[in-house]
C-alpha cells in the first residue's frame, strides 16, 4: 500500500473520532447549562472544555469572553477554529477522497453524506436551542461511518490503519480529559464524598459517555476517585479507557508486523506499554502522581506514533 | 475539459436521427422508446441517474477565485448512435492519424525529415512553445510519444466526419464514456437487448496492455505502472482515480515518488518500491521542478533524469504537445501523406492560415462568414465568430490579423450535427461532438468502439464544454 494511502486512512479515522469527542464535550456543556447557578453564561466547565480540546488559546485570540453560545459555535462550525466538528468531518472526507478507492463505496457515501448534511446545518444561523439536535446528529453520523467501516471494509492493512487512527485519537483524548480535571481526582480530605465531587466526577464520566457504564461496572455505590481512575485508565471493559486503546493499537500493529513480515519499533514499544498497563493498579498510578503519569503516557504514545509514521507513512525506510 | 468549440452554427443543422426527413432505422427504436416514456418516468430516471453519479463520486471541480466546489456533469439519457459502417471509417481515420502524429513527433525531435522536405516550415516547429528542446535527440521507449490520443470529431452531414482537434498530451473524458454506459445499462437494460451495442468497458484493460508494452530500457521484470495525478483538487481527479482503480495500479501524487541514483521509487508501507512506467495526468512543465518549472510542487525532482537514463517511461512523453498544436493541425493531412504514404481518411476542417498572404487576404475579405481564432489561445479566448460579431469587433480583429497574421487562423462556420435530448415532454435536437480514445502501444493500436459524446444543452448553443453548461451522452457504436 502507498504510504500516503495509509496516512490518509489513519487521519481520516482520527478526525472522525475527534469530531465524536468534541460532540461529547459539547454534550457536557449543554448539561451544565441546564443546571442553575451559572453566572451570565460563564462557567469553569466551559474553560475545561476548551482546554481539553486544546483550543483555549485560539478561542481567546478571537473572542475576549468565555461565552456559552460563542464557545458552542466555535466548537461546532466556526471557520476560525481549525478543529471544529465540521472541520474534522471535512478533513476526514478530504482524506478519504484522496484515497477514494481504498475504501468501499458505502464508507465513502457515509462520510460524504455526513459532510454534506452537516454543511447544510452549518449554513443556517446557529442558535443554542439547536445544540442537542446537532450533537445527536453528529454522534449518529459518526456511528454510521464507523459501523460502515466495520461492516463493509476488507480486513486488510488499510483497515488496520483506520482502526489505529481511531485509537490513537481516543487514547490521547481520554488522557487529556483526565489531565485537565486531574485535581478533582486527587484524594483530599475536604472534598471527598462531597456533593461537588460527585457532580464533577459524574460530569467527567458523561463527557466520555461512560456514566452509565461506570454504574454497571462498579455498582451503584458511591463514586470515588480511585474507582474512576481504575475505570478510565485500567478497565478493559470501558471502551474509552487508556488500556482499551492501548490493547487495540498493540493488536493492530502486531497484525501489520505479520502482514508485512517486518518488525517495527512502534510495535515493540506499544507491546511493552501494554504489558506494564496490565500490571498497574489505581493505587500505583496515584503513587506515581496522576499528572506525571498522564504526561508520561501522552509522551510515550506520541513516540509510538512517531515510529509508526517513520515506518509506514514516510515510506523511505528500507 | 478542452478548448471550446469554435465552429459557429450555419443555417441548417444536420439532425443525425434523420435521413431525407425520415427517422433512420437504428434511431427509430430509440425514438419510439423515448416518446413512450411519460414525463414522470423521465424525471424519475434522471434523478436516479444523478444519484448514481453522485454515489460513484463522479463530480468535477469548478474553479473560481474563492473556492472549489464539486458539480455533476449533466447526463442526457438519449443515446447517440453510430452505425458500424460509420464507425469503421472513423476508427480507420483515427488510427491512421494517431500513427502519423507519433511518427511526426519522433521526427521533429530527431532528423526532422519533414522540415528538410519543406513540408512544414521550421519556424512553426522550433519556435513553437510546445516544442521541448530537452527532448531533442532522445529516444523514447519503443518510439511511442503519445500512447493515448483523444481526437475531437464533428459531423456536418450524412457522410462528413471532420477532425476538429487532436489531443496528444493528457486527454480526459474516458471515465465518462465508461460510466455513462454503465448507468444506461443499469437503467434501461431492455434497450440493449434490441440493439447490439459494442462494449466500452474493456478500455482500462486495453490501456494497461498499451502502457505495459512501453517499458523503458532498464526494466527487467514485468513493468510496475502508476497513474500520476496533480491531486484531489484537480477537475479530472475522479477520472485519475477511476483509471488507476480499473487498471489495478496505484494512483500517486508527486510527493509519493522520489528518485535515487536515477531510479524512480514510490513510498509504500513496505518501504520503497521501484516503478517503471508513469501514466502522468499532469502537464509537462510540472513533472520535474529541477528540469522544468521550479515552482512546481506536484512534480518529482529528478524524474526527467531518470527518464533520460532509461529507468522510467513517462506517458505521454514531454514535448508531445507539438503534435496537437493548432498551428500544426492544419498540416496533419500532409503529415499523414508524408509518413504513411496514404491519403487521409478523415478530413480536417478547412482552415486558412493568415501567415500565408493569399489566405490572409481571403480571411480579411470574408471575415463575416468565418470563425477566426488565435493559434495559441484556448478556452474560447481570442476568438471571433464572424456571423455573430459586431462591426466593431470585426474591425478590431481585422486590425489584429494585419498586425500579427501568424497568430491567427480562420475556419468556415459549419453546422455541427445534432441529436435529441430529453427536455420535459419534448425531444429537441442539440449540437454534439465526439471524442474517441485511441491507444498506441508497441506495434499495436487499439480503439475502443465508442467515445465521449458531449452535447450543448442550451438551444442553438455550440459550446459543449462541461464548464459552460455542456452535458454528456452515452455513445453507441452498433455491431455487425
Amino acid at each position: 500500500m502507498l504510504s500516503r494511502t495509509a496516512e490518509n486512512l489513519f487521519w481520516a479515522a482520527r478526525y472522525i473520532e475527534r469530531a465524536d469527542s468534541i460532540a461529547r464535550l459539547l454534550e457536557v456543556g449543554y448539561r451544565i447549562s441546564l443546571i442553575p447557578n451559572t453566572q451570565s453564561g460563564y462557567n469553569n466547565e466551559w474553560e475545561s472544555i476548551l482546554q481539553t480540546s486544546d483550543i483555549k488559546d485560539e478561542y481567546l485570540f478571537h473572542y475576549k469572553e468565555l461565552k456559552k453560545n460563542k464557545i458552542e459555535f466555535f466548537l461546532l462550525f466556526d471557520n476560525k477554529n481549525d478543529s471544529s466538528i465540521i472541520k474534522c468531518i471535512e478533513k476526514a472526507r478530504e482524506n478519504i477522497r484522496m484515497v477514494r478507492t481504498a475504501v468501499t463505496l458505502e464508507v465513502w457515501n457515509s462520510i460524504n453524506s455526513s459532510f454534506q448534511e452537516l454543511e447544510k446545518i452549518a449554513e443556517k444561523k446557529y442558535s443554542s436551542r439547536e445544540l442537542p439536535t446537532i450533537i445527536d446528529f453528529v454522534k449518529k453520523q459518526v456511528n454510521l461511518i464507523r459501523g460502515t467501516i466495520l461492516n463493509t471494509q476488507l480486513i486488510n492493512d488499510g483497515y488496520d490503519f483506520l482502526i489505529l487512527g481511531t485509537y490513537f485519537e481516543r487514547a490521547d483524548f481520554t488522557a487529556r480529559i483526565i489531565d485537565v480535571k486531574y485535581f478533582i481526582l486527587l484524594p483530599s480530605a475536604n472534598y471527598v464524598g462531597s456533593q461537588i465531587d460527585n457532580f464533577q466526577w459524574s460530569l467527567m464520566l458523561r463527557s466520555i459517555s461512560s456514566y452509565r457504564a461506570f454504574k454497571w461496572a462498579y455498582g451503584n455505590n458511591e463514586i470515588d476517585s480511585k474507582k474512576i481512575i481504575d475505570f478510565l485508565i485500567l478497565n478493559m471493559m470501558c471502551p474509552r479507557s487508556l488500556i482499551f486503546s492501548i490493547e487495540k493499537i498493540d493488536h493492530h500493529l502486531k497484525r501489520l508486523k505479520i502482514f508485512y513480515k517486518q518488525k517495527t519499533s512502534a510495535e515493540s514499544s506499544i507491546s511493552s506499554m501494554h504489558k506494564k498497563f496490565q500490571k498497574l493498579s489505581a493505587q500505583k498510578v496515584l503513587k506515581f502522581g496522576l499528572h506525571d503519569f498522564l504526561k508520561k503516557f501522552i509522551l510515550d504514545l506520541s513516540s509510538v506514533y512517531k515510529n509508526l509514521e517513520k515506518k509506514y507513512f514516510l515510506g523511505a525506510e528500507k | 475539459m478542452v478548448g471550446s468549440r469554435y465552429v459557429a452554427e450555419g443555417t441548417h443543422m444536420f439532425n443525425e436521427t434523420l435521413s431525407n426527413s425520415k427517422i433512420i432505422k437504428h434511431y427509430s427504436l430509440i425514438m419510439d422508446w423515448a416518446k413512450s416514456l411519460p414525463e414522470s418516468i423521465i424525471i424519475k430516471r434522471k434523478t436516479e441517474a444523478e444519484d448514481l453519479f453522485k454515489k460513484i463520486g463522479i463530480t468535477f471541480s469548478v474553479y473560481n477565485n474563492f473556492d472549489t466546489t464539486e458539480r455533476l456533469i449533466p447526463f442526457d439519457m438519449f443515446p447517440r448512435i453510430i452505425s458500424s459502417l460509420e464507425w469503421i471509417r472513423i476508427s480507420k481515420g483515427i488510427i491512421q492519424r494517431s500513427l502519423a502524429l507519433n511518427a511526426f513527433i519522433h521526427d521533429v525531435y530527431h532528423s526532422a525529415e519533414i522540415i528538410k522536405a519543406k513540408i512544414i516550415p521550421a519556424n512553426l516547429v522550433y519556435r513553437n512553445p510546445a516544442y521541448e528542446i530537452k527532448m531533442a535527440g532522445f529516444d523514447v521507449p519503443k518510439n511511442i510519444y503519445s500512447p493515448i490520443i483523444g481526437t475531437d470529431i464533428i459531423r456536418t452531414d450524412q457522410k462528413k466526419f471532420l477532425v476538429l482537434e487532436d489531443n496528444c498530451r493528457t486527454p480526459s473524458g474516458v471515465s465518462y464514456m465508461i460510466e455513462n454506459r454503465e448507468i444506461m445499462m443499469r437503467m434501461f437494460p431492455e434497450l440493449f437487448e434490441s440493439l447490439k451495442v459494442e462494449p466500452v468497458e474493456n478500455y482500462p484493460s486495453f490501456l494497461l496492455d498499451t502502457l505495459e508494452s512501453l517499458a523503458p530500457k532498464k526494466c527487467s521484470k514485468k513493468p510496475k505502472i502508476v497513474v500520476l495525478t496533480p491531486g484531489s483538487f484537480n477537475s479530472a481527479y475522479y477520472e485519475h482515480s477511476f483509471l488507476a482503480d480499473m487498471m489495478g495500479v496505484e494512483l500517486v501524487q508527486g510527493t509519493d515518488l522520489y528518485v535515487d541514483e536515477n531510479i524512480t521509487y514510490m513510498k509504500t508501507t513496505r518501504g520503497p518500491e521501484r516503478i517503471d512506467i508513469i501514466y502522468r495526468r499532469i502537464d509537462d512543465q510540472f513533472i520535474d521542478p529541477i528540469t522544468f518549472d521550479r515552482s512546481s510542487l506536484i512534480g518529482v525532482p529528478g524524474l526527467f533524469d531518470s527518464y533520460k537514463a532509461g529507468y522510467i517511461n513517462i506517458c505521454s512523453a514531454p514535448g508531445s504537445g507539438i503534435a496537437d498544436d493548432k498551428a500544426i493541425y492544419t498540416y496533419v493531412p500532409k503529415i499523414i501523406k508524408f509518413y504513411l504514404g496514404e491519403e487521409p481518411i478523415l478530413e480536417n476542417v478547412r482552415t486558412w492560415r493568415c501567415y500565408l498572404k493569399s489566405e490572409k487576404e481571403y480571411v480579411l475579405k470574408n471575415i463575416e462568414k468565418l470563425v477566426v481564432k488565435e493559434v495559441h489561445g484556448s478556452g474560447g479566448y481570442g476568438m471571433l465568430i464572424g456571423p455573430k460579431a459586431s462591426k466593431k469587433k470585426i474591425d478590431i480583429f481585422k486590425a489584429k490579423i494585419k498586425l500579427f497574421p501568424e497568430n491567427y487562423i480562420a475556419q468556415p462556420t459549419l453546422s455541427l450535427s445534432s441529436v435529441p435530448i430529453f427536455l420535459k415532454k419534448n425531444l429537441p435536437p442539440r449540437h454534439v461532438d465526439l471524442r474517441p480514445f485511441c491507444l498506441v502501444g508497441n506495434k499495436k493500436v487499439k480503439l475502443v468502439s465508442g467515445g465521449l459524446t458531449r452535447v450543448a444543452l442550451k438551444k442553438n448553443s455550440l459550446v459543449v464544454n462541461s464548464s459552460q453548461g455542456g452535458g454528456v451522452k452515452d455513445t453507441w457504436v452498433l455491431t455487425e
